[in-house]
């Protein structure tokens, strides 16, 4: 089982974590690590506290209890920004810079953050932009790419700054069904190619093949965790079942015990 | 601007060919002349002659009615001909104020909206309460303020150099003091609805990459932020260009101090005032152009002119 954290460096730590937004609490008493090239997909229903638990991480929201630490490193004691470069986040509507050109997205922050030269900055965006199969668009702007070859962008964008952890907050819930499988297949590459992993999302097939354990998480709480082969086969919890089987059958109306 | 020009083109040039040639006969070839002195490098008498001989001409009847009337427009001519070189020192003026008016009130209005919209609780209050008050009040009353009640021209003629040949006199720098605060305020205005209208993941993407807030507002919050600006920001201008007439309320002589003195002197304001809103038109026509011009070339494949996703 991964993320026990016993023995062997660890990645990424949530530890006991709490947020609220007013009074609605949004994450109750998240407890969960993972190891380097750990791939965690969490799933679940909206507004179960998914985008939140990862934008927890690269601390674009406060958590309000509990603690976190990313490679043993106090969460609360890193820079912000520091941080943030550490840690690359993929968003589901893209936000790509829109004034910029693909290239010029995947540059920006090598150039403003990490200082680097005009020079330097294009060949590590072509580099990235070809990894992710966008060579030859380096000069379109997002307003000419389709959503998929966006999001691929925006993968490129936060691979650019070498981070050790990306974050995938339901990376391909705002794309058309068929530019969906241009994406998945940069983050399964990117998977195989040992990078450390916490994604959102209700793409199970992907959650099947890639993952290393995948979570449920419901009203902000984990309801279960564990392998993919285990939790989809076999769930321990009945709302575990539940959930799973609403996927399977997304029209079913709920007719109540005994259906 | 190369090929068939436009009809906007066409009315435009002649304007600025005229301006361009005046300018440099008063600055350069015969510099030192007072502006009332000066006098109108046009045939002005063979235009006046040809008026004169209409008004004679025909000895009754339609024909002779008719070129009367044709000697009346031609002596409206002749009388704009000759106000031409007033008018073209009053309109320098009025450029340089609006020009300088709208530059420096950019600058400013540029902290103005972004604290407005970013900052904290006490510098948006700061920035609202600035923007309110020079929105609230006349700009004539503000320019007062500033010309007959702080007496600003009493610091201002200390500087060394105000009102020496070709640099303008206090009353002109007080001017610009005035038109830029206050067009700072709207320009703050258009460009804090600009920004707020961008969406909110821009500088939520540029944090998550590790920019600083003030980073992410420089490299991403702006450049997009400026461009929606832009049509109000053309507005802005158009209403400057009008709006610099007020100087002429504490003794600038712009285009309109100008027009009003050739009118009292002569009494006839109707026909100066058509002249002077003839250059206004013109103006006008010619900042819409430059805006037009500037939106096209700002322009982002993909991105409208709204922020609207």
């Amino acid at each position: 089982m991964t993320g026990d954290g016993r023995g062997r460096a660890e990645m990424l730590r949530f530890e006991n974590v709490s947020n609220s937004y007013g009074s609605e609490e949004v994450l109750d008493d998240v407890s969960l690590a993972l190891a380097p090239q750990d791939v965690e997909v969490v799933i679940g229903p909206s507004g179960s506290g998914k985008s939140t638990l990862l934008r927890c991480v690269n601390r674009l929201t406060d958590i309000d209890a509990g603690e976190m630490r990313l490679d043993g490193q106090k969460l609360s004691g890193l820079d912000e920004n520091e941080l943030r470069r550490r840690v690359g986040m993929v968003f589901q509507q893209f936000n790509l810079f829109a004034h910029r050109t693909a290239l010029g997205n995947v540059t920006l922050g090598p150039r403003v953050v990490r200082g680097l030269s005009r020079e330097a900055a294009r060949e590590l965006g072509h580099e990235h932009l070809r990894r992710v199969g966008l060579a030859d668009q380096a000069d379109a702007y997002p307003g000419e790419l389709s959503g998929g070859q966006q999001q691929r962008v925006g993968i490129a964008r936060a691979l650019a700054m070498g981070p050790e952890l990306m974050l995938f907050d339901e990376p391909t819930s705002a794309l058309d069904p068929e530019l969906i499988g241009e994406v998945l297949s940069v983050m399964r590459e990117l998977a195989g190619a040992g990078m450390t992993m916490l994604c959102a999302t209700h793409e199970m097939g992907f959650a099947r093949e890639v993952a290393t354990s995948v979570t449920f998480l419901e009203e902000g709480r984990i309801v279960e965790r564990g392998p993919p082969a285990q939790l989809f086969e076999s769930p321990r919890e009945e709302r575990t079942r539940e959930f799973l089987s609403r996927l399977d059958d997304p029209t079913a109306v709920d007719r109540g015990p005994g259906r | 601007m190369l090929g068939r020009p436009s009809l906007a083109q066409l009315l435009v040039a002649p304007l600025w060919l005229y301006l361009i040639v005046r300018w440099t006969h008063d600055w350069v070839l015969a510099p030192g002349q007072n502006v009332s002195a000066r006098v109108s490098l046009l045939p002005l008498e063979a235009v006046s002659e040809t008026a004169r001989w209409l008004d004679r001409a025909g000895e009754s009847g339609l024909l002779a009615a008719v070129s009367t009337w044709a000697a009346g427009g031609v002596e409206f001519l002749a009388f704009g001909l000759a106000s031409l070189p007033q008018l073209a020192a009053g309109a320098w003026l009025t450029i340089l104020l609006t020009v300088s008016a709208i530059l420096l009130g950019f600058v400013l209005a540029v902290p103005l909206a972004v604290v407005r919209v970013y900052g904290n609780r006490p510098l948006r209050w700061l920035s609202l309460s600035i923007t309110e008050t020079l929105r609230g009040t006349p700009l004539l009353a503000q320019l007062f303020v500033l010309y007959y009640g702080l007496s600003l021209t009493r610091y201002l003629g200390a500087i060394p150099g105000i009102g020496w040949g070709l640099i303008p006199g206090t009353a002109v720098f007080v001017a610009v003091v005035g038109f830029t605060i206050n067009s700072a305020a709207y320009q703050a205005e258009y460009i804090r609805s600009a920004l707020q209208g961008l969406d909110g993941g821009q500088l939520t993407a540029a944090r998550a990459v590790g920019l600083s807030k003030l980073a992410g507002i420089r490299h991403v919050v702006l450049p997009q932020g400026l461009r929606f600006a832009i049509p109000g920001w053309s507005n802005e201008l158009v209403y400057l260009i009008k709006y610099s007439s007020l100087a002429s309320f504490i003794t600038v002589g712009d285009l309109f101090f100008r027009a009003r003195s050739i009118g009292s002197d002569s009494y006839r304001y109707l026909e100066i005032y058509a002249v002077a809103g003839v250059f206004y038109v013109l103006l006008v026509l010619s900042a819409s152009m430059l805006m037009e011009r500037v939106e096209t070339r700002t322009a982002i494949p993909g991105l409208g002119t709204t922020g609207d996703r």
